[in-house]
């Protein structure tokens, strides 16, 4: 059980406090915030999730900048608390629709009211919206979303696709609506987070996706909903390593390590016809997480080549090519390469006619950074540098630099090819027809391709 | 709406309020209203007025709320009765709110029953006597209610469940076949606890078939959780290192999920490395190693040397794939970065203690990054080479004088090792014409000179005197003293020691495992006794050192450690003098010939606790019985701590060598040990001296029995805090090994063995056999156990076995009277003893086993 919880702004100001057993002095935000911030003389070293000082046991998650912190004196499950932290703080946001700072202070009885329900005594009672909308009677106070960075993966979607209603995913799954009405809607977000390794020869070393079906549904009276996903889907790899890619090619099954379910699933047909049956509690929550280490095309080729121009001079040419269909588009990317560290000058060319490119030499960690707005499928850019260095590489400038790495988010595109066929609500009367969302994001998790 | 009331009012007013009747009187209202939510909330709230006085008043509405039809004010009830509990034991006692508790385990919601368990073992955790103890029954019944749980639920009772013992393998193989299907959970927190919770069963399953099939299921959900947001990702990977360590076999094959990410924390891929060592096997070293190069050259600096260290240990431990190791670090070193270089350097000198004589070639490399160098461990650890080898290196002398230079204003590691390298070339390459013997003497002098004379560090001063002495009385001794063969080094990857590893297998899923210390060594709650312990320290301790001769009378803390030293020919007498330098010499008194390595295992010393990679049993493998490693530099925040219980001339000592490798001078030491089964305790205070950086501190701490007993069953566990002024309190555990309490005065007459042997009841007699040991010699054997005063009382011959019977004594005089059947030469031993207290036969069956496999 834990002793205490709080929440810290990045500044260490209090802005949530409960006490739950009296154990543990007042004084312990305090005593965390400074351990944390100095964890390393340098300040460079982030501090470990959890940690002792002085009989006490601190954790903490950080969620949208907030430190999300329970203290304790007892052997407790660190998984339990740190998974009950991260929960809090959805169900926080479940409420408030968006969570941050300003949400937070605004609605401070209405989280205390929730944080009460949530924890008895140190011992988490239930953290599921559903739930706790029984015994929860405030209403959220609805801050502007429309600047503020919200929670989750599912904030992509907010990126000015046109085909995403832009307020869903910041809004209260209590308030009602101006007007009392209440949008009848589901979303169901397939999100796939990849990490490539490529070798400096192109292989790639490494490749696994992680990937969840969220949902989050504003349907009242919870109907059933049927989910179905590809019917040539197999769960495990069946003894065989990890090493070994093979056989997965030419059949168009998709192949799961692992993969689990939240409890609401009802498993029953899924051995069957690869149907996930569930009654979608209120709020936002995940359906089911996957693994995958099945071979995947990499959505993008990386190309690095380096050329010593002299004693104190390179040239670098990166090159992107985007391996999938031109029906997609991927955005915010972000290239990054570190370069050795006598560099002292960089000079940039960009391909003729390039828009919404940027580049950056970071003088202060010696790091090319290229921007890129959006990348057409099927499509290939290039970037050149020019360096200049202090003194005379050992030649072994490959040895020094690199790896480069690369962030992106690509919407309405999976690389695991898993898919929702259909998505059905049980139908409550003839006019009942609510709105579905099914959306589609891959995003850059360790995207690395080594020189 | 009241029950709004309520809820303010338990989170505002909190606390000794005396005008609290009022407010009671309407929460006792409260308690009966018709919404159960109101009545929920009135039994929450009360349960919050932690008031001594008030709690009469919560009595019976509490009754009445456990009984409630509605599930939501019982499950609310049940906890009230923890914090109820909490305040007044007694009363929960005497009300039977105890056996309301247990009834609401059969409840029929699962919320119910989450939280009636969760408050059980709340307040098992609290009391000495057994009130929550899991039966067959109450297991199946929550077992059922595993599957109607919310995921929170469903972690208290796997966690409840986990103290449960089952009764055979049949019934360990029913658990974990309703606990898998828990490892699907999307809870990370339900996933560890059914995994703690089937570890726990396997044990008990005897079917390989079948723990073969366990390993499988849970390797991809063990996987699966290193997907999910990094602080849990660290919260697995510490328990999946602990895992590896006893079920190697799980993780085997998924190496490549332990490579780091680019975008980690640093946390993260720090525990990924750990892993990654200790499943690099023949079969996946070179995309280990491939992998580790990577890492070499990456950006943030401590997870840089971590990576050089980890291609180090690869090499320790595979001696198939060293030499890809090495090639490696040599790629490394060309590059040219600083750290890295000095980094790799240090594991090269521990590469050449495991495998001497086999890659001297690569010397000429490490030589040209000799000016690079400004890390006191690399330093030290290219001098400790270049010493080593200086008949193969044509300009050891160059390389060494360089050093010399800035010799008074370097640190004592590396002082301490420039003067063993340049005694070890002197030894060496006297022969090369005069001149140059001429030349390294003159260094010689130099180096002593500047040891003897302007030294304040009491180690250099005495190792200097040493040398002094033994060149100029007789050389040949020197060169068998400082150029004798080093005891082999090896792998450390498994650090932990199986007894330590296997309580922290049992708290799996708990701080424990992620802290990798048993849990009493952390836990501090509040209302036990524990946080006294602190104050309890012996307020004599009187730290402070002075390095003046003087002090060496009153080093009597350890009077052997100065008679080890007398054996040793001149140099004694002045080396005595200084408790500090006889490191290597206290934990070996009874053997004179353990000055060989005195002088040469400075080093080696240091650096086996830096980076933990030396094994511990080299320092002194004539010295006696070496001190295991018990805090390692790596968990005390570069302090670290050898220790071993000896007995000596009728009296136990506890044998402790410190090793400061932390940055900062430490002092103020003081030690505590916990309640054991044999009452060991101080006698006095620890006498250790300000400990500097890279040095070291050896003491005898004279021990006494009977001081603070431990009830319940006999075991060997003793537990040890110890601190100083600079660290917080470092916790270790210790055994205790039965022959250290062996008293002198054991020996028998045969008639009186024959009488206690009969008086004594034959349910009295325990007997066990250990397939494994051999005795090749009566005589050879009977000196071995009479040196743990094990003495012999007769033997007869029974068909071609020899049957020994011994006696011995515990202190107060319990007699221990043995019985020792074998045949020579032949392996199997049969040990039978009768004692007054059979259950501690388990304990010198374990030490027994010890002496005679040793």
């Amino acid at each position: 059980m834990i002793s205490q919880f709080f929440v810290l702004s990045q500044r260490g100001d209090n802005i949530v406090f409960r006490d739950c057993r009296g154990d543990v002095p007042k004084g312990s935000a305090e005593i965390f915030f400074r351990k944390v911030k100095f964890w390393k003389e340098d300040g460079e070293e982030e501090a470990p999730p959890v940690f002792n000082v002085d009989g006490v046991n601190y954790f903490h998650v950080k969620v949208v900048g907030l430190l999300f912190v329970a203290t304790t004196r007892t052997n407790v499950s660190p998984s339990l608390v740190l998974e009950l932290l991260q929960r809090i703080a959805r169900v926080i946001k479940d409420y408030l629709g968006v969570l941050n700072e300003d949400s937070l202070r605004k609605n401070f009885v209405l989280v205390y009211e929730l944080l009460d329900e949530v924890i008895d005594f140190g011992y988490v009672q239930t953290t599921s919206t559903e739930v706790l909308k029984s015994y929860v009677f405030n209403e959220p106070i609805v801050v502007d979303a429309a600047r503020l960075p919200p929670l989750g993966p599912a904030a992509i979607f907010m990126q000015g696709n046109k085909r995403m209603p832009g307020t869903a995913v910041t809004k209260s799954v209590v308030a009602n609506e101006p007007g009392g009405r209440k949008r009848e809607e589901i979303f169901v977000d397939i999100i796939e987070k990849i990490s490539v390794t490529f070798s400096s020869s192109g292989y790639i070393l490494t490749s696994e996706i992680d990937g969840t079906i969220q949902m989050k549904s504003y349907l009242t009276g919870n109907p059933e909903i049927r989910l179905a996903l590809n019917e040539e889907l197999s769960i495990g790899r069946g003894g065989r390593s990890i090493y070994d890619y093979g056989g997965s090619s030419g059949s168009g099954a998709v192949i799961l390590d692992d993969c689990n379910f939240h409890e609401s699933v009802h498993l029953e047909s899924f051995d069957v016809d690869r149907t996930l049956s569930l009654l979608p509690p209120d709020g936002e929550f995940p359906v089911m997480n996957y693994r995958m280490t099945q071979e995947f095309k990499p959505p993008f080729r990386i190309n690095t080549l380096i050329e010593e121009a002299g004693a104190l001079k390179a040239e670098v040419i990166l090159k992107i090519r985007a391996e999938f269909p031109s029906s997609s588009t991927a955005n915010t990317i972000v290239v990054q390469m570190p370069l050795p560290t006598y560099t002292t000058r960089v000079s940039f060319e960009l391909e003729p006619g390039a828009v919404g490119q940027m580049t950056d030499f970071k003088e202060s960690n010696r790091r090319l950074e290229w921007n890129l707005k959006k990348i057409v499928g099927g499509s290939e850019h290039t970037l050149r540098a020019k360096l200049t260095f202090s003194q005379e590489s050992h030649g072994n400038i490959t040895k020094e630099a690199g790896p480069v790495s690369m962030t992106f988010t690509i919407p309405m595109y999976n690389a695991s090819r898993l898919q929702v066929k259909y998505l059905q609500i049980a139908k409550k009367s003839k006019t009942y027809n609510p709105y579905r969302w099914v959306r589609y994001v891959t995003q850059a998790n360790s995207y690395v391709a080594r020189i | 709406m009241s029950g709004h009331d309520s809820k303010y009012f338990s989170t505002t007013k909190k606390g000794e309020i005396p005008e609290l009747k009022e407010e009671l009187n309407s929460q006792y209202k409260d308690s009966q209203d018709p919404n159960p939510l109101i009545r929920a909330l009135a039994v929450r709230t009360m349960g919050c007025i932690r008031v001594d006085k008030i709690t009469e008043y919560l009595c019976d509405p509490l009754q009445r709320c456990l009984k409630d039809d509605d599930p939501y004010v019982r499950k609310t009830a049940a906890i009230c009765v923890a914090k109820l509990y909490d305040i007044n034991a007694e009363l929960v006692e005497d009300r039977g709110f105890l056996e309301a508790l247990k009834d609401l385990i059969s409840d029929n919601n699962p919320m119910v029953v989450a939280n009636a368990v969760a408050a059980l073992a709340e307040i098992q955790d609290n009391s000495s006597g057994p009130i929550f103890e899991i039966t067959s029954h109450t297991l199946s019944k929550l077992l059922t209610a595993l599957n109607e749980c919310t995921e929170w639920g469903q972690v208290f009772i796997l966690d409840a469940l986990s103290k449960y013992k089952a009764a055979d393998a049949r019934e360990a193989e029913n658990i974990v076949e309703r606990v898998t299907p828990r490892l699907q959970h999307a809870n990370c927190a339900v996933v560890l606890s059914a995994v703690k919770m089937i570890l726990q069963q396997m044990e008990l399953i005897t079917s390989t078939d079948v723990v073969r099939n366990l390993c499988k299921k849970m390797a991809p959900p063990l996987v699966t959780l290193l997907s999910a947001e990094p602080e849990i990702q660290y919260v697995a990977l510490r328990n999946i290192n602990l895992i590896v360590q006893k079920r190697p076999t799980i993780l085997a094959h998924e190496i490549k999920v332990f490579f780091c990410k680019y975008n980690d924390p640093i946390y993260v891929k720090m525990e990924k490395l750990e892993i990654m060592i200790k499943l690099a096997s023949d079969r996946n070293i070179d995309q280990v190693l491939l992998e580790f190069k990577e890492y070499a050259t990456e950006v943030d600096v401590d997870f840089v040397r971590k990576a050089v260290r980890a291609i180090g240990r690869c090499a320790i431990k595979l001696e198939r794939a060293a030499e890809r190791c090495i090639s490696v670090l040599l790629e490394l070193i060309k590059i040219k970065v600083n750290y890295v270089v000095q980094e790799a350097i240090i594991v090269i000198k521990d590469i050449f203690r495991r495998y001497p004589n086999t890659y001297e070639s690569i010397i000429a490399t490490l030589c040209e990054s000799l000016d690079t160098l400004d890390e006191p461990e690399a330093k030290a650890s290219m001098i400790w080479i270049i010493g080593e080898y200086a008949e193969r290196i044509d300009n050891a002398d160059e390389l060494l004088e360089s050093f010399l230079e800035s010799f008074p204003e370097e640190p004592a590691q590396v002082q301490l090792q420039l003067l063993t390298a340049t005694v070890k070339l002197f030894l060496k390459k006297p022969t090369e014409g005069p001149q140059q013997m001429i030349q390294a003497c003159s260094y010689d002098s130099v180096v002593l000179n500047n040891a003897t004379v302007e030294t304040d560090n009491p180690d250099l001063r005495d190792r200097a005197y040493i040398y002094w002495r033994l060149l100029s009385t007789d050389p040949e001794a020197a060169k068998d003293v400082v150029l004798a063969e080093k005891p082999v080094i090896s792998d450390d990857s498994n650090q932990l020691d199986s007894s330590l590893l296997d309580e922290l297998l049992a708290n799996i899923a708990t701080l424990s495992s992620v802290y990798h210390k048993p849990p009493d060594t952390f836990v501090t709650r509040v209302k036990t006794t524990q946080r006294t312990e602190e104050e309890e320290y012996p307020d004599g301790s009187e730290t402070g050192y002075s390095d003046a001769p003087a002090h060496a009378a009153e080093s009597g803390a350890s009077p052997p450690a100065s008679s080890t030293e007398s054996g040793a020919s001149p140099p004694a007498s002045s080396s005595s003098s200084f408790s500090a330098a006889a490191r290597q010499a206290a934990p070996a008194p009874a053997a004179p010939a353990s000055v060989p390595d005195l002088l040469d295992l400075g080093l080696d010393n240091n650096n086996s606790s830096n980076n933990a990679l030396v094994s511990v049993d080299q320092p002194a493998a004539s010295a006696g019985p070496p001190l295991p490693v018990l805090l390692p530099a790596s968990t005390g925040q570069g302090l670290q701590i050898s220790a071993l219980l000896i007995r000596r001339d009728g009296q136990i000592f506890y044998s402790m060598l410190f090793d400061n490798n932390s940055q900062i001078p430490l002092d103020g030491f003081m030690i505590q040990f916990n309640k054991n089964t044999f009452g060991l305790a101080a006698a006095g205070p620890l006498q250790v001296p300000q400990l500097q950086p890279g040095t070291s501190a050896t003491t005898l701490l004279p021990m006494i029995l009977f001081q603070n007993i431990s009830p319940g069953p006999p075991t060997t566990l003793l537990q040890v805090a110890v601190k100083n002024n600079q660290q917080p309190v470092w916790y270790f555990s210790d055994k205790i090994s039965l022959l250290v309490l062996f008293t002198e005065d054991g020996r028998m007459e045969r008639s009186t063995f024959l009488e206690t042997w009969k008086s004594l009841p034959d349910s009295n007699e325990v007997s066990k056999d250990f397939p494994g040991i051999v005795i090749n010699s009566v005589e050879a054997t009977l000196d071995r156990l009479t040196a743990s005063n094990m003495f012999f009382i007769a033997k007869r011959k029974h068909a071609n076995q020899e049957v020994l019977y011994l006696s011995s004594k515990l202190p107060r005089g319990i007699p221990f009277l043995i019985e020792l059947t074998a045949t020579i030469g032949i392996p199997g031993l049969k040990c039978a003893i009768k004692i007054p207290s059979p259950e501690m036969a388990p304990l010198f069956f374990e030490a027994i086993e010890t002496l005679l496999t040793s």
